[in-house]
């Protein structure tokens, strides 16, 4: 407010009324209002309509909803067939309840073993890679809930199945990409080892939404191609009438890998693509950078790395 | 929010690993238990006017409470689970409604508010008054663009403007702008 004699604009007011301006610019503005009386009308007419409304509002919270009874009862019974079902580990669970700077240790150990572990890989290119060390790679093969959630578009079945193969499998624009990629803190690895990839694809109604892409890995066993398959079967499946649309949007949105293996019926990918299979070295290469990437830095994904080797 | 469900973790004690899990296990399922208790009912509403059924809006928050159960068990970050708990509603309830065919119950929240609810004024004049203003807000608040109702039923939940940007996924400034915008139209609506 350069100008005292300026009045106040109802913007500021409202951010001062809602507590939501810095401590300096607060109590400019309540000099201000200490002098201006047409601002002191505003603010007053800006709270009486905060009022009014919250009080037409607030009438939701005395809506009669159903009991809360009923619901808590089922969401216990589920999370007891969720934590039957999980099976973290225990060891997992010691650091997790340990002090910070165990934990810090325990950490820097498992840093030190990764980067040991990858320059071994690296220097003598041995045998396939086991599943065991897949399982630490394969951290980027999901998209991390938070950031990626999944969302969708207002679709009829019509429309997506009379969708064109481009619309299906529709480019990222680059605004898009550079930004998950920001989001996912992936800064120091080539770009293009990544694919940015729909959670939902636009052909199961999936929405071109920072919340529906994340960074997809390429080299992994479980990749963009493989995750393509899925979605090009359960669009068939949509369009034939044989799945409906949202155990196809949940299904793949939930954990695409499971819904793979669900609707597959495998373990395991049927084919890996021979450019994305590539070469044992090519593979190993990927992996040193992937180490080096910031993602696996994650406190979480280290754990995990130290704890199922 | 007072009650953080780390503050129950930390003080397990380290016993064998087996009956270690299974404590932190049933802690991490009481935490979710006793924020659903605190949370359920502004969740619901707020699923509520995605236009979503109550059926479907209690569907919707058992997804969240259980998506939150596995957020804590993977260690995931416990800063504000109010706002992570709103943000996956938010997400949830716009996912739920893509995928109902039509939305038949666009204004259920609020219409059963104007219906049902009366003003506890005693004066009848005075209360039908009221009503009538109730009714013009509300009316003003469904015709919003569907991003400033969201601002303003999280805002009117008691989130923070952060809190809201981070739910919407937009900037600090595009929620102040929103909620002003929204309140110059609730004020043209009051005066009327």
């Amino acid at each position: 407010m350069p100008n005292e004699n300026v009045h106040l604009s109802d913007h500021e007011l409202l951010l001062s009324a809602d507590g939501e301006l810095s401590r300096h610019r607060a109590a400019k503005v309540r000099a201000h209002l200490a002098t201006c009386w047409a601002c002191r009308a505003r603010m007053a007419e800006i709270e009486g309509t905060i009022v009014d409304f919250a009080r037409a509002y607030g009438n939701a919270r005395n809506l009669k909803l159903p009991s809360v009874d009923g619901p808590r009862a089922l969401l216990k019974a589920q999370l007891t067939e969720l934590a039957a079902k999980s099976k973290v580990g225990s060891w997992l669970r010691f650091f997790w309840v340990g002090s910070t700077s165990r934990t810090a240790m325990y950490a820097g150990i498992a840093l030190f073993l990764i980067v040991v572990v990858g320059k071994l890989a690296l220097q003598h290119f041995v045998g396939p890679v086991e599943n065991s060390t897949l399982g630490a790679i394969e951290l980027g093969a999901v998209p991390d809930l938070n950031l990626t959630p999944g969302a969708t578009r207002t679709v009829t079945i019509n429309e997506i199945c009379s969708m064109a193969h481009e619309d299906v499998v529709r480019e990222v624009p680059a605004f898009l990409r550079k930004q998950i990629l920001q989001e996912y803190r992936i800064t120091n690895v080539r770009a293009e080892d990544y694919e940015i990839d729909y959670l939902i694809t636009p052909g199961l109604g999936g929405a071109e939404d920072v919340h529906n892409l994340w960074p997809q890995p390429k080299f992994l066993t479980w990749n963009a191609h493989v995750k393509d398959t899925l979605e090009e079967h359960l669009h068939e499946m949509v369009c034939a009438g044989k799945l409906d649309l949202s155990t196809a949007q949940r299904d793949i949105a939930t954990d695409w890998i499971a819904a793979y293996k669900k609707y597959f019926q495998t373990d395991r990918p049927l084919s890996e693509r021979s450019d994305l299979a590539a070469t044992e070295e090519k593979r190993y290469a990927l992996l040193g950078q992937f180490l080096r990437a910031p993602m696996l830095r994650r406190p979480a994904a280290v754990k995990n790395v130290l704890l199922f080797p | 929010m007072t009650f953080l469900p780390t503050e129950l973790i930390s003080e397990l004690s380290p016993n064998s690993p087996t009956s270690l899990e299974v404590s932190v296990r049933s802690e991490v399922e009481r935490a979710v238990i006793m924020l659903f208790e605190q949370l359920r009912d502004p969740v619901v509403r707020y699923v509520l006017s995605f236009g979503l059924s109550v059926h479907d809006a209690e569907e919707v928050t058992q997804e969240v409470f259980l998506a939150l159960f596995g957020h804590l068990q993977r260690e995931k970050s416990r800063r504000n689970l109010r706002g992570w708990i709103f943000r996956v509603a938010h997400n949830l309830a716009l996912k739920r409604r893509g995928t109902n065919q039509r939305s038949q119950n666009q204004t259920y929240l609020d219409r059963t508010i104007a219906e049902n609810r009366l003003d506890s004024s005693p004066n009848p004049e005075e209360q039908v008054l009221s009503a009538q203003r109730q009714r013009h807000l509300l009316a003003v608040l469904n015709v919003l663009p569907e991003e400033d109702q969201c601002c303003l039923r999280l805002r009117a939940e008691g989130l923070r403007y952060r809190e809201i940007a981070r739910i919407l996924g937009i900037s600090l400034g595009a929620v102040s702008i929103s909620l002003t915008r929204s309140l110059g139209r609730l004020m043209c609506a009051d005066k009327r």
